[in-house]
């Protein structure tokens, strides 16, 4: 059992032995795109001014400004489909248990139609 | 249960455990990005050829320096305080089970209903069949209903132990002649393991935890068997 549980885990890389990428919900967008920003930061500063190490500088406040936006607004789209899929999971087992019964919302419809004979 | 050398927790089977496992990569991605700061601020002043001997204050960097941490510590301390209070929310339990420590074995009671108690003790490698995990698995493991909130009265009967089962994010201390209230709700079916979190003597490290989530009728039936059985 042990043995299924590493072959179907992925090895993640863990960025400076600590972020494990690859089974961190986000986090490898959040690092990619952050690479991306960054040498685009850097990229375009160093054509406008020409300077190298200001160029560095800006590339990385690149990277810690695109890392974090992406990484937050990841996290926030999560946790909205997270709430939606609770509420779906609840409103798919009251429905299993109410149907119905009385407290069986759709079943007002049904209610107000004439039950006696015409 | 813990695959070898794992270093991370271990997949959430509550809904506690999985805000603790979001809030966990929220402030690991924090600590990431600082440590990846400081490492680039090292590699600046140890490669620069600048030098100013004349530099006396700064304002803009001070005050740089004093609103960043407090920002920073603001969105660790916001979802941190959120799951705090989530933990201690009255969720009603449908069950109560009273985990009592020993040396060096649990003993549960389900007495909600009629007077079930039985000990579980720790199985032996030489008597483990194949597929079992040495020094984890019980000879009666502690059944709850899945997607049912749980109430676990902790205490002990001798010295301090501690009840733990990372998987549902649960872990309090038993104290004897005190009564530590935890709750849990098991998400999914399966077989969770922990092991005594307090030292408690010679064998400690051999008086593990097993919680078993079933369905409901499954919980009655095994309930049933057990009645009988005592």
């Amino acid at each position: 059992m042990a043995g299924e549980d590493r072959e179907t885990q992925t090895k993640g890389l863990k960025l400076l032995g600590i972020l494990d990428v690859q089974n961190t919900p986000c986090a490898r967008e959040a690092i990619l795109h952050g690479a991306g920003g960054s040498v685009a930061a850097g990229l375009l500063y160093f054509l406008a001014t020409s300077r190298v190490k200001r160029s560095y500088d800006v590339g990385f406040a690149g990277f810690m400004v695109t890392t974090l936006g992406s990484w937050f607004y990841c996290r926030m789209n999560n946790a909205k489909l997270r709430v939606q899929q609770r509420l779906i999971q609840e409103g798919i087992k009251n429905k299993v248990a109410y149907e119905g019964t009385v407290m069986d919302p759709t079943r007002k419809g049904k209610a107000e139609a004439p039950s006696g004979p015409s | 249960m813990a695959h070898p050398s794992q270093l991370g927790f271990q997949d959430a089977a509550s809904p506690v455990m999985e805000e603790l496992l979001h809030f966990h990569d929220h402030a690991l991605m924090i600590v990431f990005l600082i440590s990846t700061f400081v490492l680039y601020i090292i590699v600046a002043m140890v490669t620069t050829n600048l030098t100013n001997k004349f530099i006396l204050d700064s304002q803009e960097i001070e005050i740089i320096w004093t609103l960043l941490p407090a920002v920073i510590l603001i969105l660790i301390a916001l979802p941190s305080l959120r799951i705090l209070y989530l933990m201690d929310e009255i969720n009603n339990p449908h069950l109560t089970i009273k985990a009592m420590g020993h040396q060096w074995y649990w003993s549960y009671e389900y007495t909600d209903y009629e007077d079930l108690g039985f000990d579980s003790y720790m199985i032996f490698t030489q008597d483990l069949t194949p597929g079992q995990f040495r020094l984890l698995e019980v000879d009666h493991r502690m059944v709850v209903p899945m997607e049912s909130p749980i109430r676990a009265l902790i205490s002990a009967e001798d010295v301090l132990h501690s009840w733990a089962v990372p998987s549902l994010g649960v872990k309090m201390d038993a104290v004897p002649g005190r009564l530590n209230q935890t709750a849990f709700i098991a998400s999914r079916p399966g077989i969770f393991y922990g092991q005594c979190s307090e030292i408690c003597g010679a064998n400690h490290s051999f008086m593990p935890i097993v919680v078993e989530a079933v369905p409901l009728v499954h919980f009655e039936n095994w309930s049933s068997l057990m009645l009988e059985d005592a």
